[in-house]
């Protein structure tokens, strides 16, 4: 039970007062800063908000001191806003501007493996020069090849379903986007449909889902996921002039994807997969996702590897949420709470309490 | 520049994506041709962008990203039309000028020299980055 709570407003005032003034003053230029030097955590921000505002989701960063469940829910709060004006072009991965695509299952893939960005072979070690006034060595730049990298790649998957490897991929008659399930919007009900658990994996939380899909990692699962490819790519967002009916691109977002493969089982085909995707750039939660997506999938999954348990523990914002509201005042409810208790002492445990109704006393272990 | 880049989406194409003071500056300079500019709206809102699951081949949503957009309306009728990504109601108003300059054929020839100039500065940077890219390619030997 709620109940209203009122008092302390000058000191709630004072206590967030304190809490900006301990922190630091938020500038055009630190903004600008966390956007260019942070990319990974603005996309974090992004990919849970469910928003792609790299300049906003900097500025949440900023506003909220890098609490990241905060930042978030002053990105989704921004969002609530803002009018919906409409639906892009669907993306497909083949139209991807990609800088980063491996596959750990097969070394020899079609177009190649690409690292991209990436922190995958380096040493962990802090450079603790950089902590003083000495600015890094510039190292000469190392000769770029000639010809550059296609920016386009198939599918791995693709490749291996003409291998037979794989089952084909089930024909769904394409929706318009405006007709495609939304959790935003929908209520949502179990079995889920695949576009609402694919939807709610993008936005989910990156802790929720690396702890859950760790759980089925390290043996509480059914498969042994293999990274069949992930992607790190900028997607086009296209749409429509209104004005001439022609197609353009507004610009581009960072976007990854990511796929994991297990086998199949007894019966063709081979081997299965399960795929997650979401706005920018984040490969443990991806990986992650993926394999909770082909945990979901398993006839009788583990209890917290089921949809709904799934869907339900990493939306960021609605557990986040719930569990920093415990903080706040409960005193009527625990002064419930307590009256309980006492009446069961005084039923019980009082003097004038009856013997015979009294729980038998538990034996203790010798 | 062809005619083919003139097309009022394939402009909009390069300078949605050209930086944002280069845009609004030349717009400006175009606005003394254009005479009165009525702005029909000037707004920020949400794009849904949606990808299909290579595993099964469902449509789903990405996730929602904030663009701009304007629509503005000259003396002459014509109309222009623009959208860039993020909050920035002056880009997208520029831009939304210079589309309309096209369709009242007002400037064509300095807007294609501006789009050219924008296109192969983002030419330029793609071309730079896939460089970049292809030096990553690893070819993996296992023993």
């Amino acid at each position: 039970m709620y109940v209203a709570a009122r008092g302390g407003e000058e000191a709630i005032q004072r206590s967030e007062a304190l809490y900006h003034a301990l922190k630091g003053p938020i500038t055009p230029q630190l903004i600008q800063g966390i956007m260019e030097s942070l990319p990974y955590l603005v996309d974090r921000v992004m990919g849970e908000a469910s928003l792609y505002a790299p300049e906003l989701a900097a500025l949440a960063i900023a506003q909220s001191g890098g609490d990241l469940y905060e930042a978030v829910l002053l990105l989704r709060a921004y969002r609530s806003t803002q009018p919906r004006l409409g639906y892009a072009h669907p993306l497909t991965t083949e139209r991807l501007f990609t800088v980063r695509r491996i596959s750990a299952s097969f070394k020899d893939i079609p177009g190649g493996q690409i690292l991209g960005p990436s922190l995958d072979y380096s040493h962990r070690i802090l450079n603790l020069n950089l902590l003083g006034d000495q600015q890094p060595a510039v190292s000469e730049e190392a000769p770029l090849p000639e010809r550059p990298a296609s920016p386009h790649y198939p599918l791995v998957a693709d490749w291996q379903r003409q291998q037979g490897m794989l089952a084909p991929t089930p024909t769904h008659e394409a929706s318009a986007p405006q007709d495609i399930p939304d959790v935003t919007r929908d209520n949502v009900l179990f079995p889920a449909p695949r576009a609402h658990r694919l939807q709610a994996l993008a936005r989910a939380d990156t802790g929720g889902v690396l702890a859950l899909g760790y759980a089925s990692m390290r043996g509480y699962g059914l498969i042994h996921p293999t990274v069949n490819e992930l992607r790190l790519a900028y997607a086009e967002v296209r749409m429509t002039h209104p004005l001439t009916g022609e197609d353009f691109s507004v610009g581009r977002v960072r976007v990854s994807q990511a796929e994991v493969v297990s086998n199949g089982g007894q019966h063709a085909p081979l081997l299965t997969l399960g795929y997650a995707a979401t706005l920018g750039w984040n490969e443990v939660k991806l990986i992650a996702a993926a394999t909770l997506d082909m945990e979901m999938s398993q006839p009788n999954p583990h209890p917290a590897h089921t949809e709904e348990f799934v869907m339900y523990h990493t939306e960021a914002i609605e557990s986040s949420g719930f569990c920093i509201h415990f903080k706040l005042p409960h005193y009527v409810t625990f002064a419930s709470s307590l009256d309980n208790l006492r009446k069961v002492i005084s039923t019980f445990y009082s003097a004038d309490s009856q013997p015979a109704t009294a729980p038998a006393p538990q034996e203790t272990a010798p | 520049m062809t005619n083919t880049l003139l097309s009022r989406a394939r402009v909009l194409n390069v300078l949605a994506s050209a930086p944002a003071d280069e845009v609004i500056v030349f717009a400006e300079e175009l606005l003394e041709k254009l005479g009165e500019v009525r702005v029909l709206f000037n707004r920020s809102g949400l794009i849904v962008l949606s990808a299909t699951d290579s595993a099964q081949g469902a449509q789903f949503h990405l996730g929602e990203v904030l663009v701009s957009e304007a629509h503005v309306a000259l003396e002459t009728g014509h109309e222009g039309y623009g959208m860039c990504l993020g909050h920035d109601l002056v880009q997208a108003l520029a831009l939304a000028v210079i589309d309309a300059a096209l369709a009242a054929e007002q400037g064509a020839a300095a807007i294609a020299a501006f789009a050219q100039l924008q296109q192969a500065a983002q030419l330029a940077a793609d071309e730079r980055l896939l460089r970049q890219v292809e030096a990553t390619r690893v070819e993996i030997e296992t023993f």
